[in-house]
């Protein structure tokens, strides 16, 4: 059924159809909406769900870590400097293979204090063995968190849906809330693949020595690498019952195109009119949207952006010292090919800043009037500023 | 497809069947914690050294005749101090800082009230009857304390009240509005229960006590002080003053003097404002004179306020200075007083201002500065030679070794009910140890019996009960984790209307329910008493904390306690002690 929803809310929904069981959360703006709805559902019954409030995040994603590992599907959500406080917890997931879902709103760290989203909280956790999956509308929020739970139990590594402060968190939007039955053909109950008994008590997780520290981990890898097949296929299976899917990446009028702006999140939308309008001009461009970031879809960018002149990429995000995390990884991934587009990195958008049409334009016209980009990352739209004496 | 049917790829993931047992972190513990219930500010002010903590403990839980028995151990008179008691528990409850002292007199008397109601009768522990017989002088709350534990140690004991009735202060000071004489008899029906006979009509001269020395192992003399002191002014008569007590006890008598026009009382204690409320109660106009301020005067100052809103006028700084008859009148003639820099006590130092006099024409005058006792003899010689002086009270022997004892208003400091009721007991406990041990083991045995740091006594410490465990740390304020506690208003007081109060002596206090008592009694913080609250069983990290069948026999696995101290951090009211490893 249609609603107008909150992107909030469409994932609070989305829980509640995944029939989690447990949900600990500590509030932070812009998350808040989605655990407020989500906690009102545990408490008027709408949810069979024990919703535990804690004091902090790192203990809410340790509490959930008890959770998973006793055999029940959990969730939770946070934000930013919530994220930042997780990070112990995080490695601690993905290595105890506990298929937690999480959804992080992208909010910039502090300071300056803002509330406003960036990229850089979430994409500072690339190396956590969380599995991420940036989305660009209410409807996507709603399908790829459904969906994170089958990849997240599919593949025993806990998945991260990712969306944008306010511009989605905040923006209602026509959502299509599929009913509970349909989700359940797509959606069993959850049958964790191991869990603590305390009829057969043992220990998860204790010390590992050398002799395996490694074997562990390169499975790890291995279940990486399968979630990338894995996606596809739940993906399929997603649009043979609800007729939508997205792709690890997303490729606009790519075929042809000379130059292609690469993006994600909400930033996507935008450009997806911008591109209208040139393509209108007769202007011979291409979008490529990144859902997928862990793992990194190398195979589809490289087919995507191998035909390429150039490559815009627009990353709402800073590596200090490095550049544009997006631009850094579509480089690593287009190495592979023999004749390589030349990749423009763009800085736009940061701490919420609106990235409009206009801005989009002027990277577009950029990137087309000069053969190389001057620095390794072009910060768009900088004022001038004065510096106290 | 689902996951069940899916070809899975098996996981690599560590995990072990092994114990961790092994691993005894205790080896890494430097602090360790302790078990160890402490001592509440409240019980520690208390002179009869309730165990207020636990009875609290027990009334919230609705064991109301277990929290009875708890008070009847250190106290036989709960249903009397829960009504007449000044209370210090209150003035010192550690919640009064968090929002507001808990009404632990109020509970007091709810609990006695029910026991009275459904005609409870406690199950207390008493020790094998002794060889000495004790006779008490006087059935005030002193002697009726020193029968009550007497008996509890084992000995038998007669006392002898000159009046028709037993109480003493309580029956014949305290005005019915206050303290009604069923409340009162039903204390007295259950002490005399214990075999204590009670003698009324039966006055003791001088040479009829040291007749009765002779049939006694020993004496407590608790004959209180029943005579106003006379105010040492010019023109006073017995006819011009009237000895307030004197008053009070003829209207208990069941007397209705008249006391129409106004009456002048002098004084700032309970008992003057007990005379002007009588007063009032009688149809008369009644006005304190106190010769210092409404903030220095000894009476509660709920009592004075009470007594205003009846219509009890008060002046204060004034001093008698004399009384003229004016026919059937009497003219008081008042010095005008001031305050001039402090007293040791810290009350302001009052001094006349001036030549500066009043004058007010009233229909009688009733002194209530202070007390004294009815007849010289009954106070302790001033010769101390040979005698023992404790706290509340002093022993005297006589030739033949024969103790006597005198307690109460005769030698205690502070003379109110619940100090007479600490000289009782202390008799008692003082007076079994000379008889089992020697007058040498008194001070030592009676030091070992103290609650906290103060002067109060433990009787249930005196017979080796469970309360001998207690620490005497008092618990602070900073002690309480208060983040366990929510605000709550404290349970209000239910009172007849003023209307209801001035046209009787009618009980000003009702009762609580049981469920407003119970709340209260929630309220409390249980200061250093462990009340199986279970923090630190779901805190300790390392499932250190063990616990009975029954969640008794609490203590802690220190081959895995490894000193974090979470337990003593989260136990909300200091039950848990952590110590340096090693001391």
């Amino acid at each position: 059924m249609k609603r107008v929803l909150e992107g909030s809310h469409a994932v609070a929904e989305a829980v509640r159809l995944a029939n989690v069981q447990v949900v600990s959360a500590y509030p932070i703006t812009p998350q808040t909406h989605i655990v407020e709805i989500i906690s009102d559902y545990c408490a008027k019954g709408k949810m069979n769900a024990k919703f535990i409030p804690v004091e902090s995040e790192h203990s809410c994603l340790a509490a959930l870590v008890g959770a998973q590992s006793a055999g029940v599907r959990t969730f939770t959500a946070t934000s930013s400097q919530g994220l930042a406080l997780m990070h112990e917890i995080l490695h601690w997931v993905s290595a105890a293979r506990l298929p937690i879902v999480m959804v992080d709103v992208n909010r910039a760290l502090g300071p300056g204090w803002n509330i406003w989203t960036d990229q850089t909280d979430s994409l500072s956790q690339r190396d956590t063995g969380w599995i991420q999956l940036y989305c660009e509308d209410g409807q996507e929020v709603l399908d790829t968190t459904l969906q994170a739970f089958r990849l997240a139990e599919r593949v025993n590594l806990p998945v991260m849906v990712v969306l944008d402060a306010f511009f989605l968190s905040h923006t209602y939007e026509p959502v299509d809330v599929p009913e509970q039955k349909e989700v359940d053909r797509f959606l069993p109950s959850y049958s964790p693949r191991f869990n603590l008994d305390t009829r057969n008590p043992y220990t998860l997780s204790p010390l590992v020595t050398p002799a395996f520290y490694m074997e562990m981990r390169h499975d790890m890898a291995l279940a990486m690498d399968e979630a990338m097949t894995c996606f596809a296929e739940i993906e399929e299976e997603y649009a043979a019952l609800f007729n939508r899917r997205y792709g690890s990446v997303e490729a606009v009028t790519c075929d042809d195109a000379e130059i292609i702006l690469v993006t994600s999140g909400t930033i996507t939308s935008t450009t997806r009119l911008l591109l209208e309008e040139l393509r209108a001009k007769g202007e011979k461009v291409g979008l490529l949207k990144m859902k997928m970031f862990r793992p990194f879809p190398v195979e589809a960018v490289c087919r995507a952006l191998g035909r390429a002149k150039k490559v815009a990429v627009i990353d709402r995000n800073f590596s200090f010292g490095a550049g544009g995390v997006f631009a850094q990884e579509i480089k690593a991934a287009l190495y592979k090919l023999p004749v390589r587009p030349t990749v423009f990195g763009y800085i736009a958008g940061l701490g919420g800043r609106d990235v409009t049409t206009d801005v989009l334009e002027e990277i577009y016209i950029k990137t087309r009037e000069t053969d190389l980009p001057s620095q390794e990352s072009i910060w768009i739209g900088l004022q001038e500023v004065k510096y106290a004496n | 497809m689902n996951t069940a049917t899916m070809n899975l790829r098996p996981l690599f993931m560590p995990r072990t069947h092994e114990t961790t047992e092994g691993n005894k972190t205790g080896s890494w513990r430097y602090l360790r914690p302790r078990y160890e219930d402490k001592t509440s500010p409240c019980s520690a002010a208390c002179p009869a050294g309730e165990d207020i903590a636990r009875i609290e403990m027990l009334s919230a839980q609705g064991f109301f005749k277990e929290a009875w028995e708890t008070i009847l151990r250190e106290n036989p008179l709960p249903g009397v101090c829960g009504r007449v008691c000044f209370h210090p528990c209150e003035g010192i409850c550690n919640r009064e800082g968090f929002d507001s002292s808990l009404a632990i007199h109020t509970i007091e008397r709810h609990l006695a009230d029910t026991a009275a109601r459904n005609d409870l009768k406690p199950a207390l522990e008493k020790l094998a009857s002794q060889p000495q017989k004790i006779a008490i002088i006087g059935s005030g709350p002193a002697g009726l304390s020193a029968a009550w534990f007497f008996t509890m140690l084992g000995y038998a004991c007669d006392i002898y009240e000159a009046l028709s009735e037993a109480g003493g202060i309580l029956r014949w000071g305290i005005p019915e509005y206050r303290l009604p004489a069923p409340v009162l008899r039903t204390e007295i029906g259950r002490i005399e229960s214990q075999g204590i006979r009670i003698f009324t009509g039966k006055h003791i001269s001088e040479s009829e006590l040291n007749k009765l020395r002779g049939n006694y192992s020993a004496v407590f003399m608790g004959c209180g002080y029943s005579r106003s002191t006379p105010l040492g002014v010019s023109g006073e008569t017995s006819e011009s003053v009237k000895d307030g007590l004197e008053f009070l006890r003829s209207v208990r008598q069941g007397e209705k003097p008249s006391c129409q026009g106004l009456s002048a009382v002098i004084g700032g204690g309970n008992t003057a404002v007990d005379v002007a409320r009588t007063v009032i109660r009688l149809g008369g106009k009644a006005a304190i004179l106190y010769r210092r301020r409404r903030q220095d005067m000894p009476a509660f100052a709920e009592e004075i306020a009470m007594a205003m809103e009846e219509g009890v006028a008060l002046h204060e700084l004034l001093a008698p200075g004399a009384i003229e008859a004016q026919g059937d009148q009497y003219k008081l003639i008042l010095r005008k007083m001031k305050i001039e820099g402090q007293d040791k006590d810290g009350r302001g130092r009052i001094v006349p201002d001036g030549d500066k006099t009043s004058e007010v024409t009233v229909e009688r005058i009733f002194t209530a500065t202070g007390a004294d006792v009815a007849e010289p003899w009954y106070n302790p010689p001033s010769d101390k030679s040979g005698a023992i002086t404790l706290s509340h009270c002093q022993i005297k022997f006589d030739k033949g070794g024969i103790p006597l004892v005198y307690g109460g208003d005769l030698t205690n400091v502070t003379k109110n009910v619940t100090q007479a009721i600490a000289s009782g007991k202390q008799a008692a406990m003082a007076i079994d140890t000379y008889f089992q041990q020697g007058r040498d083991a008194i001070e030592s045995r009676l030091a070992s019996c103290r609650v906290g740091d103060g002067l109060s006594l433990s009787m249930e410490v005196y017979m080796q009960g469970a309360r001998r465990l207690r620490s005497s740390h008092i618990v602070q304020p900073e002690e309480i984790n208060t983040d366990y506690f929510q605000f709550e208003a404290r349970v209000v007081q239910p009172r007849l209307l003023v209307e209801e109060r001035t046209g009787s002596f009618n009980e000003i206090d009702m009762r609580i329910s049981a469920n407003l008592a119970i709340r209260e009694a929630s309220r409390c913080f249980n200061c250093g008493l462990c009340n199986q609250c279970d923090n630190c069983y779901i805190f300790c990290p390392d499932v250190a904390v063990i616990r009975g069948r029954n969640m008794e026999d609490r203590h802690i696995n220190f081959d895995y306690c490894k000193g974090c101290g979470l337990c003593a951090a989260e136990c909300p009211r200091n039950a848990v002690t952590l110590e340096r490893e090693g001391l």
